[in-house]
């Protein structure tokens, strides 16, 4: 039975994923004064870029492999994770480490594309992703420690367990301030869409793709930002569970609706950082996020 | 304070035995005529002496005495004269000293005198092509009259523009022809060590069509400022304002005053929609768009209101030689202040939230700066110039139109960045608010719109005239012809200026800021190349006829679906 939920977990994501990015867009041009696309459209650009050609501009295997890689892994962390509070067959077998590895993977394809590409904006983006990928990392890692050390495990199923049950306490406070102000950076939107940063470096890692390639990059930064605006939902909202499988997966997805409204919301405000002022300014939310971590140890 | 009388003193006795003679036509232009061998050290006393260098061109004058022209234009800001330093050699040795090193902001002019004239300045120290494209035969100097006006030569294969040596330890980010932050085509090479900017070299001039050339030998006077207007696509009017006064004063022609109130109003629409067609794109180079959309919604406005007046969103076709082609009407007038107040009203908003904005300081600060020393020494106007703390704008130094009847302030900043850009240019907007509003109380009804002039204009005569444009001053020279057109009309569009100080604001700045530096001095390269370009194809193939777009983007948005 705990099989079956990892394949429910990767159509819940390959499914909704989109739909998220709808709503985000949608709210943007509401900000904005504008009508917006329908909210099904980064449904229908995905279908039309899937069926489009394949180009290899670059010419070599790692091109074609990178997007590949970058779905897959993507496809990997959404069937890890205890969707709806239930662990499943993967999430029994799997910890953090090996979580934080998928995503990670997941970056060096995006870093394997642009340095296969061989396109000047793309290596810039690279090494802006590159930067990125450093700095908030360790954020993401503090937060599942700071799980894993409020449940006093490393599997996946207690540390994404909600804060709530085990008392949320100062070190769990900071630490959801500190995910809050690095949910931009995880999900790549303003003000720190700085590697793909359209007018200065063109979509900067992306620049040479098109066609199904490209959509597959696109669904697997989709699915990339609903798996953070989860892991928010899991670790820090202490949500109502039913029991019910079908009815906690809708209570999380609509958590996570919240948080792609409040990412939209702050993404419309607020202009593109250079990637200087975004490294100093993950360098004090990766202090933050150590000292809550600390603090978890300590028991507060 | 400077009167052209001292000047006229002042370089009398110094140059006058250099063979310097000067003639004061009109009480505030100067003209200058001295033989080449002393125009270097001219032009630097010019500027030794407060003036500030705005363009230069060159003529062809081979059919009357074998002579290649070339004349230099300079403003006394704070005293108000407009003065040419005139000078010429002779067509087989048409060599003249660079004044460039004195005068960073000539390298340009020599390099397109180069070009086009087929001249040569001694001591240049860039002697590139600047607007001739790569593969444009040798020998052939498009300007000069022997050269006809659709010239086709063939194009030569594999000929490319080489650019300048890269710093060492650099990379070559290459910036166009066709890149997101440039709206028209333009390549800038840009040196990069990481992400700092170590360096830039420029080649534009892309989509040059020779409009001055076309103008000189096909049209006429009077046809002139609708190919001006197309000079530009935001500031049309400028063109074709800056064209007439320069006509009307070689003519000695005196327009109504009505008609100039009227061309006041227009110029300053014009500077509304494009500050605020500036604003939103600035926005939208930091990767801010709510500003870009909001600030062009509230531009949206103007345009309307704009085709009211006219019947056009933009090129309006109003202003012409002896004056406008419509009238404002007092409906016209109630309208035109309604829709002030609430543009007013809304800008305030933005204002607020813009000036607030932490994250818009971070972008913009510090970003893009120049000394005022540095500012001066590269002869920057408008905007640019005025937020680094010279304080300059030819509606007040050289009035013109009706500027003189109303009272505005000149808003600047000393920040000496792109931010002071941003708040010039929004402080601006209600400085613009305010003169369409006093032009519209104070506008007398004295005569006609079109003041005719029919009698012949003498060929040789000289005319000049500056126009603030929204992105600093447009400057042009007329001297008059034999065929009832221009003999030679030379065009300065604000970005030629401006463009040319580009790669000292970069120096050392991040990769990342290149779009909103350049974007800063508000680009306009079409101006800068002189071009028309006109899309009757893209008309054609349009689905919705013209009305049902129009119906289409006219309806409230709340039932557009």
């Amino acid at each position: 039975m705990d099989i079956v939920y990892v394949f429910v977990n990767v159509a819940v994501f390959l499914l909704f994923a989109p739909l998220f990015q709808g709503v985000t867009r949608k709210i943007t041009a509401k900000i904005q004064s504008r009508q917006g696309p329908p909210l099904l459209q980064p449904y229908f650009d995905l279908i039309k870029l899937l069926g489009k050609e394949r180009m290899n501009s670059a010419r070599n295997w790692a091109f074609s492999l990178a997007p590949l890689g970058a779905f897959a892994a993507v496809l990997t962390v959404a069937a890890m994770i205890p969707l709806g509070g239930k662990a499943n067959f993967l999430t029994h077998r799997t910890d953090i480490i090996s979580l934080i590895y998928m995503l990670v993977l997941g970056g060096v394809c995006v870093l394997l594309g642009a340095l296969a590409s061989r396109n000047t904006f793309a290596l810039i983006g690279a090494s802006r992703e590159m930067a990125t990928m450093i700095m908030i990392e360790p954020i993401l890692a503090m937060t599942l420690i700071l799980g894993a050390v409020k449940s006093g495990g490393l599997k996946l199923s207690s540390a994404m367990a909600p804060l709530g049950s085990a008392g949320y306490g100062i070190a769990a406070v900071l630490m959801l301030a500190v995910y809050l102000l690095a949910l931009q950076a995880f999900v790549g939107r303003q003000p720190f869409d700085i590697a793909e940063a359209e007018v200065e470096i063109l979509e900067g890692p992306f620049i040479e793709y098109s066609g199904a390639f490209y959509g597959l990059f696109k669904y697997a930064m989709m699915m990339k930002q609903m798996f953070y605006a989860f892991l928010f939902v899991s670790v820090f909202m202490p949500l109502p569970a039913t029991g019910f499988g079908p009815a906690d997966i809708l209570i999380q997805l609509l958590g996570i609706l919240v948080v792609f409204v409040l990412i939209a919301i702050i993404g419309a405000t607020n202009p593109r950082f250079r990637i200087d002022q975004a490294v100093k300014f993950y360098a004090g939310l990766i202090a933050a996020a150590l000292v809550a971590a600390v603090l978890a140890v300590k028991g507060f | 304070m400077l009167t052209p009388d001292t000047l006229k003193q002042t370089l009398e006795t110094e140059f006058g035995p250099s063979g310097l003679t000067v003639d004061i036509p009109l009480p505030h232009r100067v003209y200058l005529d001295i033989p080449r061998e002393h125009l270097r050290a001219a032009a630097a006393r010019l500027i030794g002496l407060g003036a500030r260098y705005m363009v230069g061109f060159g003529a062809d004058n081979i059919e009357r005495d074998g002579t290649l022209p070339l004349i230099h234009t300079f403003a006394f800001d704070r005293d108000g004269i407009l003065a040419a330093l005139r000078t010429s050699a002779p067509v087989d040795n048409p060599v003249f000293d660079s004044i460039t090193p004195d005068i960073p902001n000539a390298g340009w002019t020599e390099r397109e005198c180069a070009d086009l004239l087929g001249m040569t300045f001694k001591g240049h120290p860039k002697p590139k092509r600047l607007i001739l494209a790569d593969d444009w035969p040798e020998g052939i100097y498009p300007l000069r009259k022997e050269v006809p006006h659709n010239l086709v030569p063939p194009a030569a294969e594999d000929v490319a523009y080489q650019l300048d040596e890269a710093p060492p330890g650099t990379t070559v980010v290459p910036v166009g022809p066709f890149h997101a932050s440039l709206h028209e085509p333009a390549h800038f090479a840009v040196y990069v060590d990481g992400e700092t900017i170590k360096g830039c070299d420029y080649r534009g001039f892309m989509t040059h069509r020779g409009i001055e050339k076309l103008c000189q030998t096909q049209v006429s006077y009077n046809e002139v400022p609708f190919v001006a207007e197309r000079i530009c696509g935001i500031c049309g009017s400028v063109h074709a304002a800056a064209y007439a006064q320069a006509v009307e004063e070689a003519a000695g022609l005196k327009i109504s005053r009505r008609a100039e109130f009227i061309r006041t109003i227009l110029l300053e629409i014009e500077r509304l929609h494009s500050h605020l067609l500036w604003l939103g794109v600035a926005g939208h180079l930091i990767g801010f768009d709510t500003l870009f959309m909001q600030a062009w919604r509230i531009r949206e406005r103007i345009m309307w209101l704009s085709e009211r007046i006219t019947g056009n969103r933009k090129t309006y076709g109003m202003i012409v030689i002896g004056g406008v082609r419509r009238d404002i009407t007092p409906e016209i007038a109630k309208e035109l202040r309604e829709t002030l107040e609430t543009v007013e009203k809304e800008v305030l908003e933005v204002k607020a939230a813009v000036l607030k904005d932490t994250s818009i300081h971070k972008r913009t600060k510090g970003v893009g700066f120049l000394t005022e020393e540095q500012t001066r020494r590269w002869s920057l106007i408008g905007p640019v110039a005025r937020a680094r703390g010279v304080d300059i704008d030819a509606r007040r130094d050289h009035p013109y139109a009706a500027y003189d009847a109303v009272e505005f302030a000149v808003p600047v900043m000393d920040s000496g960045d792109v931010w002071g850009t941003v708040v010039v240019r929004i402080l601006e907007v209600f400085e613009s608010v305010k003169i369409i509003r006093q032009a519209l109380d104070t506008m007398p009804n004295d005569g006609p719109l079109l003041t005719e002039f029919s009698e012949f204009l003498p060929p040789l005569r000289h005319g000049m005239s500056t126009v603030e444009a929204p992105r600093g001053e447009s400057v042009h020279y007329v001297i008059t012809g034999e065929e009832n057109r221009p003999e030679r009309w030379k065009v300065r569009a604000p970005t030629y200026a401006n463009l040319q100080g580009v790669p000292d604001m970069l120096l050392n700045n991040q990769f990342a800021d290149f779009p909103i530096i350049l974007g800063s001095i508000d680009p306009c390269f079409s101006c800068t190349d002189r071009v028309v370009v006109i899309d009757m194809k893209k008309k054609s193939r349009t689905i919705l006829d013209q009305g049902g777009l129009e119906k289409l983007a006219r309806r409230p948005r709340s039932r557009r679906r």
